[in-house]
């Protein structure tokens, strides 16, 4: 046929919705593949980490209380922070009226740890078993001060919503390894303490203009880890069982006359949502965990939806070839009573994120898992509220946080890049979100800028148009 | 214009390294273009000869080159601009990049070619590549004289009447047909009866037929099989229902929900708004009426209600009331969005991209995105109260006198019983009353207001029987009198705000300030006395200069057809979108579209728009559009639907599986699965629940436990009742932070920004969703009745339209009558438009 050849070869890559220069011409085929949650494509290099697990702090730690030390700060309890370090940087309305901005020291002792001698707070004693394997990254920073266009800034590479999660992006890059899960899986806890638990959207883990098979998939701690998972009450699994078949032979005729491939990639659907409804219960169901896994996890791991339950989900999630974990944890939002609202999130999260890494690295999996641990931004060193040898409150900050990767790829025991005195500035080796990210995907074997997709008339990624892989960080 | 020899002159200035370097390349350039040439000439065979510019080659260049090498003088590179003619011919530090007719002494096509790592274009580290084709199309264009076009979106449509084709009257038919004829291929046959009036029904209205309506049209196509169908087409457009299927069309445009987004996401009434629309387009307003109204309403002169709800368009963006933040930087937000919204819309443009930066592809300038955005950046936010005129407010004032009397006389009538109830109040029962009950308690009898004694009474003595259902009605008249429905409206601001260039897009950082204006690369915009507002920008839209608007709202109306536009990208009509399969039929389209009239030859009936549906009053300001009325969109549907491309089969066939397999040409239909909210809509009418009621508050059908609540502030989900637990997908209540799920799964947008195409995927959660959903289940038992009571080949019709097979009705006789009915909702057919 005689469509010009950059008419036919752009009409293609538009519908198909990938830049040829992107994800490439073999997504036609897969597309087109009756196994949803099949890879998109190959690698693009070889990869070191085959998943992700996430585990998303929301409402933005405190570095200054958990990984940060600053032993210079305690000379400075109640002192005015020097103008000429905060800059201008822009407040947030709840500490913009404030007329003094007085240092508070953390009120938690940091020791060293490991081999290595990472400094690490006292208030997590658990995850300071791990200093060895972790790299705390000291000087991310980000653009956002307020919690929903920060964490989707982190989830997303963008503040406003409606760009593909990090994890819809490699759903899209890199598909399931298990043909009866999703790529992308969405695990929320809530804090056991009395906090005001940050906002979820479940555009967080939405596929935004990517296909909606990339989108994360919701397991919750209900009768019903997915949606609709369960039969209608009276609908036996014979029952069930029956009805499928004959809607696929019926479905089959229709294919005969119409020889539409929607219509075989339905009767495929069909089935696989069949072998999700064993294999996703099979997969929630905590009940046959060893003893002693509960007991490594601590006391909260036997209530559903914990943290630490979740932890126990994660790593089965992760055994069972799912892609990208994100596992949520919210109530950091501690402008506040800090001390206290901090000993309470890491009595729900210390332990079961430590006792997640032992166990991935028990079974081999840490060298092909990434783990990461954060939240969206982190916190002033000057005291929202009143402040007093013992309390404090922390208001947001976006210029520089702490974070922490683990696994696949990663140089454990160092911390990487430095801040002033205060925690304030970043003094050495600034790390972006972008730059996080792209680093995430480089250890997935996804070059971030290729990983593209066209809308609107634009190739969008998740790195929008930066990005520059954290080498120092890398083993 | 450099020549060979002056090209060779500048070389002198070279120092000898480069000199050799040049020749170097150049033998290399001979022996890979030879090689190009055979690798070219091995894979297309079949070529025009003469290359096209917008056809053959801006698309090459804009993908490849204009990101450094285009109209954003800040990421330009070398100071070479291939987006002109004379960028591309001019002579820097003696290196000419097209020399016209040369391509051999043309540095673009030596760097195209080269092996070496560090010149060759584009350079590795972009990921960019040229095909060999690409390669030898760009050489043939510089041998033929490096003609440039303007881009083809930015010229006005061109009217060229279709060639005859034998047997084909209609225009649609002759365009595609004349194509598909050179490509030696045929149209397919008429779709039978059955499927023709399901897919025209769910195009048109969204709702199956009925199976009485189907015998009908079957019987009445056997005796005029043209005339049968022009009757349906007439008979859809007028209904009410029309307005809801296009509405949402448009709502995903206009990115309509029901909450304020972020993370607070608080529930917003906007749906005045959802329903402004779908009247509108019920009356078929003028679609340039259309757009002016929801630009700029308010602006208009004595505007009146309904001209201001229509400003609801640009209100639709999201609201953060997160503790802490600068008001400023969401309201600039949302700005950002209406200037990008606007652009996307009605010009088809990216205009969001020159946002941060001169845009890379399109000529637009940063400090011109920033004069459209002067345009919207002067207005206030209020909300406009409002009184449903449909409500019929003097009928309803009465009623609600009358009902306040009656209540009042049962008050005093059964104030003793009312007293021995309060006497028999003991400390255990009025801890169980409600705080408000107990307060009014304590209240001496005569000293009690009327809302006093009406909330005790429906609490206490008179929650049933006859006060109670007095007192319902009172308290829901009271509410749509008394506490209005408001929606979100557009107000201009007495004082414009100064408008700014963000550097960066940052609104931290202002720099020059800009005046309201428009592209230069478009139509001119006519200056008014004073301060130019929305209504100029909104006017400057629908000018017939525009050589955009109508096309891109044309291509979006066929999109929904055919599953695709004429122009595939249908929200890039810039140098980075796709140029159209069918141009002359596009334009042709676009002229007609916005053309009073028509010449009548296509045109099979007139007459229903003046039909103005009884549902909603007509919108104040609407003149009757009658048949002589441009940019009528009924007009444009009937154009299209009556076509034979629209009517033809969707069967697959060989040879076009083998010609054309994503049916650019249009030799035959396109079968698409159903928007989610049809998806609900055909099982609701299939299972005879539909409630047919339009318009409204939105509504709450049933939601499985645990989707809302992820928010900060818990949202509650009071399931509607009654006949609002089965209306239509398009008024279930969609809060953005938590959309319904039935709906999201089958990719219904979720309104944080534009939608001008849904994909259509295909996934196992569709599948668990129609099994599994109670509300889908529901269906199913109400359906599993109706093959109780009509037998399955009845449910079988009322769920695909068409009547069983034996071999089907086999099938479905194996299963118990819930499970059949199951199956036949879950039916790849009954989800599906043939």
């Amino acid at each position: 046929m005689s469509l010009s050849p950059s008419h036919n070869e752009l009409s293609r890559r538009h519908f198909i919705g990938r830049s040829a220069t992107g994800i490439g011409a073999a997504a036609l085929a897969s597309l087109l593949s009756p196994r949803l949650f099949a890879a998109t494509q190959p690698p693009q290099f070889a990869p070191k980490a085959k998943r992700i697990i996430w585990l998303t702090q929301a409402g933005a730690p405190s570095q200054l209380d958990l990984f940060d030390y600053k032993p210079g700060l305690a000379s400075q309890f109640d002192k005015d922070l020097p103008a000429s370090v905060r800059g201008e940087q822009r407040l947030t309305g709840m500490t913009a009226g404030q007329k003094r901005f007085p240092v508070a020291p953390s009120v938690f002792k940091f020791h060293q740890h490991g081999r290595s001698g990472l400094w690490l707070s006292e208030s997590l004693p658990h995850t300071a078993r791990f200093a060895d394997d972790i790299c705390v990254i000291r000087s991310l920073h980000t653009e956002a001060i307020n919690h929903d266009p920060a964490m989707t800034l982190l989830q997303t590479g963008h503040q406003i919503g409606g760009r593909p999660a990090f994890g819809a992006w490699v759903a899209y890059g890199l598909g399931s390894e298990n043909a009866d899960l999703p790529a992308f899986v969405a695990l929320i806890s809530r804090p056991s303490g009395p906090t005001n638990a940050q906002p979820l959207h479940e555009r967080m883990w939405g596929s935004g203009f990517l296909p909606s098979r990339h989108q994360g998939v919701r397991f919750s701690s209900g009768k019903d880890p997915v949606l609709f998972l369960s039969n209608p009450p009276g609908i036996t699994p014979e029952r069930r069982r029956a009805m499928l078949d004959d809607a696929a032979t019926l479905n089959r005729l229709q294919f005969a006359e119409y020889q539409d491939p929607e219509t075989q990639a339905r009767i495929d659907q069909y089935e696989l949502a069949f072998r999700m409804q064993s294999a996703v219960p099979d997969l929630a169901d905590l009940s046959r965990e060893p003893a002693d896994i509960f007991d490594r996890y601590g006391p909260e791991s036997k209530k559903p939806g914990t943290y630490a339950a979740n932890c126990i989900l994660a790593r089965r999630l992760a055994e069972r070839g799912v892609r990208f974990i994100q596992l949520y944890h919210r109530g950091w939002d501690q402008h506040n009573n800090l001390p206290s609202g901090i000993k309470s999130q890491c009595h729900d999260t210390d332990q079961p994120t430590a006792a997640l890494l032992a166990e991935l690295k028990g079974r081999g999996m840490l060298d092909d898992t990434l783990v990461i641990w954060g939240g969206e931004f982190g916190r002033t060193v000057y005291s929202q509220g009143v402040l007093t040898k013992d309390n404090y409150g922390r208001d947001h900050h976006p210029r520089c946080y702490s974070i922490w990767l683990a696994g696949a790829g990663i140089k454990g025991g160092q911390a990487y890049g430095e801040t002033d005195d205060f925690s304030y500035n970043i003094v050495k080796d600034p790390v972006h979100i972008h730059d996080l990210n792209a680093t995430a995907l480089h250890l997935l074997g996804l070059d971030h800028t290729k990983l593209t997709y066209r809308f609107q008339g634009r190739d969008y990624r998740l790195t929008d148009v930066h990005g520059e892989i954290v080498k120092p960080v890398l083993a | 214009m450099p020549t060979e020899s002056g090209a060779r002159n500048t070389l002198k200035q070279f120092d000898v390294m480069t000199i050799e370097k040049h020749m170097k390349r150049r033998l290399q350039f001979t022996i890979v273009w030879l090689a190009t040439l055979a690798a070219a000439r091995g894979a297309e065979p079949a070529r025009p000869t003469k290359v096209e510019f917008s056809r053959d080659v801006r698309p090459i260049l804009s993908e490849n080159c204009f990101a450094c090498h285009g109209f954003d003088k800040a990421a330009r590179k070398a100071e070479l601009r291939l987006d002109t003619r004379a960028g591309a011919t001019a002579t820097t530090d003696g290196i000419t990049a097209v020399v016209p007719g040369k391509p051999n002494a043309s540095e673009l096509i030596a760097r195209i070619l080269t092996s070496d790592v560090d010149d060759v274009m584009p350079p590795k580290k972009s990921g960019k590549h040229l095909t060999a084709t690409q390669k030898e199309t760009l050489r043939r264009w510089i041998e033929q004289g490096a003609t440039y076009q303007r881009h083809w979106s930015f010229e006005s449509p061109k009217r060229v009447m279709p060639s005859p084709v034998p047997g084909t009257a209609h225009p649609v038919d002759r365009f595609i047909q004349a194509r598909l004829a050179a490509e030696k291929l045929a149209p397919s046959r008429l779709a039978d009866s059955a499927t023709l009036i399901r897919r025209v029904s769910l195009d048109l209205i969204g709702l199956p037929p009925t199976t009485a309506e189907v015998d009908a049209f079957v019987a009445a196509t056997k005796k005029d099989a043209d005339g049968a169908y022009r009757q349906l087409v007439d008979r859809l457009l007028a209904s009410p229902h029309y307005g809801e299927r296009w509405g949402r069309w448009w709502l995903d445009q206009a990115r309509y929900a029901d909450s304020n987004g972020y993370s607070i996401d608080a529930p917003r009434q906007i749906w005045k708004f959802r329903d402004w629309v779908i009247a509108a387009l019920n009356a078929d307003m003028p679609f340039d009426q259309f757009t002016i109204e929801q630009l700029a309403g308010d602006l208009l002169p004595n505007a009146t209600e309904s001209q201001k709800i229509a400003t609801g368009f640009h209100r639709n963006t999201q609201i953060n009331q997160e503790g802490g933040i600068d008001k400023e930087q969401f309201r600039v937000d949302s700005v950002f969005d209406r200037v990008a919204t606007t652009g996307t819309v009605w010009l088809g443009l990216t205009v969001g991209c020159a946002q941060c930066h001169d845009h890379k592809f399109d000529p637009i300038e940063q400090k011109e995105y920033y004069r459209l955005f002067a345009f919207l950046n002067n207005q206030d936010e209020p909300t406009l109260k409002v009184l449903d005129p449909g409500a019929g407010a003097s009928e309803l004032t009465t009623e609600f006198k009358a009902i306040e009397d009656k209540l009042k006389a049962y008050v005093k009538d059964h104030a003793d019983e009312l007293a021995k109830w309060e006497a028999g109040l003991t400390p255990e029962i009025m801890k169980s009353l409600s705080p408000a009950i107990t307060k009014i308690v304590a209240v001496p009898m005569e000293k009690r207001t009327f809302a006093q004694n009406k909330t005790l009474f429906a609490g206490g003595i008179g929650g049933v029987g006859p006060f109670r259902l007095l007192n319902d009605r009172h308290t829901e008249l009271d509410t749509l009198l008394n506490q209005g429905v408001t929606t979100m409206v557009m107000k201009e601001l007495p004082k414009p705000r100064k408008t700014t260039v963000f550097i960066k897009g940052d609104f931290t950082r202002p720099a020059d300030e800009v005046t309201p204006g428009t592209p230069a690369v478009l139509h001119p915009f006519e200056k008014p006395a004073g301060q130019p507002t929305r209504l100029d920008l909104a006017r400057w839209i629908v000018s017939p200069q525009n050589p955009l608007t109508a096309r891109v709202i044309v291509n979006r109306v066929w999109q929904h057809y055919f599953g695709r536009g004429i122009v595939e990208t249908e929200n890039d009509f810039g140098l980075q979108g796709t140029a159209p399969s069918h141009p002359e039929l596009l334009d042709w389209l676009a002229l007609e579209f916005q053309k009073p009239g028509g010449d009548g030859v296509w045109r099979l009936g007139d007459g229903v728009r003046n039909e103005a549906p009884k549902t909603f009053e007509r919108t104040a300001k609407t003149p009757d559009p009658g048949p002589q009325t441009a940019w009528s969109l009924k007009s444009l549907h009937r154009l299209i639907v009556t076509s034979h491309t629209y009517r033809q089969s969707s069967s697959d066939r060989p040879e076009l599986r083998q010609k054309d397999p994503n049916n650019y040409l249009l030799a035959r239909q396109q079968r698409l699965r159903l928007d989610g909210e049809i998806v609900r809509d055909v099982a609701l009418a299939a299972s005879g629940l539909l409630s047919p009621k339009l318009g409204g508050p939105p509504v709450y059908p049933p939601i499985p436990d645990g989707v809302m609540g992820q928010g900060q502030v818990k949202r509650t989900w009071a399931v509607s009742k009654g006949e609002d637990k089965f209306r239509r997908g398009l008024y279930t209540f969609v809060y953005r932070a938590s959309p319904p799920p039935s709906l999201n799964v089958f990719d219904a947008p979720d309104g944080f920004s534009t939608c001008t195409r849904r994909i259509r995927s295909n996934t196992p959660l569709q599948a668990l969703t129609l099994m599994n959903d109670s509300g889908f289940f529901e269906f199913a038992t109400a359906l599993e009745k109706i093959i109780q009571k009509d037998g399955l080949e009845t449910a079988f019709r009322r769920c695909t339209t068409r009547a069983p097979k034996s071999d089907e009705l086999a099938v479905l006789k194996k299963l118990d009558t819930l499970n059949a009915a199951r199956a036949l909702l879950n039916l790849d057919e009954t989800v599906t438009r043939e």
